[in-house]
């Protein structure tokens, strides 16, 4: 349920971006999101469909871009891919990590015409 | 045409986390954001926390509920200010409710303010409010194995109050695998073993919260 605040600031920054480069119809807008993100593509979908109406974005496709998860043991320094971030290093099996990647939620592009 | 955007969605979010954290600072105020499932005890321990600090600190409580005043009205009873922020459906408190809420009160006769987020393990977890500190409760009831299931908050928080210990004999909890979970995904953060039915830890909860914020001279 948090992807409506989520979609709320998608719009907000789609709208000041678009007005400043002349404000088009936006066609497309590319999100990019974090595998370790708990924000759901198919959820901001569904708000941007009710939310985006009467707005300049209405009617524009969401591209979603997904970052896939790596992250550095903070004791053996071995890079590996979490699945969760509750999980343990492979190979030495301490729990304490560094996410390098997958956490991401940001804009990354717009198509605007 | 391509407009390259690279924003963060949440930037707005945190920065006005930011500004709501200056204040404080400027005033010496420290926040709590209180987070829990629905029913953990939120509102308990927000009482006990009022009955063992309230003489020495000036306390003013921030209730965030998707509907209702029932909690503000408990705490009022108190003679403790408390301001209800009322969601409407959303999961979640953010940082502009926030920042409205602090304009309603008086931060330089205010000690300590302690924020009862909206009941949810996931949301509230991702939304910085310009908290000190984030305090979270695990009841009994709720089974050790929460942490599991919800891994962002336990690691996201500063404390971990387990409430409704008198429950225990009644729970499928073992306070051992709780403990060694949470210390996995939070290594270090602090945990109190807490009843506010029987009373049981509310003294360490209180002196904990004397500990993160020093009451104003005067």
């Amino acid at each position: 349920m948090h992807e409506y605040a989520v979609t709320e600031s998608i719009l907000e920054i789609v709208q000041t971006e678009a007005e400043k480069a002349g404000g088009g119809q936006v066609e497309s807008i590319t999100v990019v999101i974090g595998e370790l993100s708990t924000f759901v593509d198919d959820s901001i979908e569904f708000y941007f469909q009710a939310l985006s109406q009467g707005t300049i974005a209405e009617g524009a496709t969401l591209i979603f871009e997904k970052v896939e998860a790596r992250a550095v043991c903070c004791e053996c320094g071995m890079e590996f891919k979490p699945t969760n971030i509750y999980y343990s290093c492979p190979g030495c099996h301490s729990p304490v990590f560094e996410v390098k990647q997958g956490q991401e939620l940001y804009i990354d592009n717009l198509e605007i015409n | 045409m391509k407009i390259e955007v690279k924003k963060n969605i949440l930037a707005s979010n945190d920065s006005i986390a930011t500004a709501n954290r200056e204040l404080l600072e400027q005033n010496g105020v420290t926040m709590i954001n209180l987070m829990a499932s629905p029913g953990a005890g939120k509102t308990s321990v927000i009482i006990k926390a009022i009955e063992g600090a309230g003489d020495e600190l000036n306390m003013a409580v921030i209730e965030g509920d998707i509907a209702s005043e029932v909690d503000s009205l408990t705490i009022e009873a108190m003679d403790t200010t408390a301001l209800q922020i009322n969601t409407g459906g959303a999961c979640h408190l953010t940082a502009a409710m926030i920042s409205s809420a602090l304009e309603h009160l008086d931060l330089a006769a205010t000690d300590l303010i302690i924020i009862e987020n909206v009941g949810n393990l996931v949301c509230p977890a991702e939304f910085d409010l310009g908290e000190t500190a984030r305090v979270m409760i695990a009841s009994t009831a709720e089974g050790h194995d929460k942490p599991y299931k919800y891994p962002l908050i336990f690691k996201e928080v500063d404390m971990v109050l387990v409430n409704k210990i008198d429950l225990l004999p009644y729970c499928d909890f073992d306070m051992d695998r709780f403990r060694s979970i949470v210390a996995e995904l939070n290594p270090g953060v602090e945990i109190i073993e807490l009843s506010c039915t029987e009373g049981t830890g509310t003294g360490d909860w209180s002196r904990w919260l004397l500990k993160s914020a020093a009451p104003v001279s005067g």
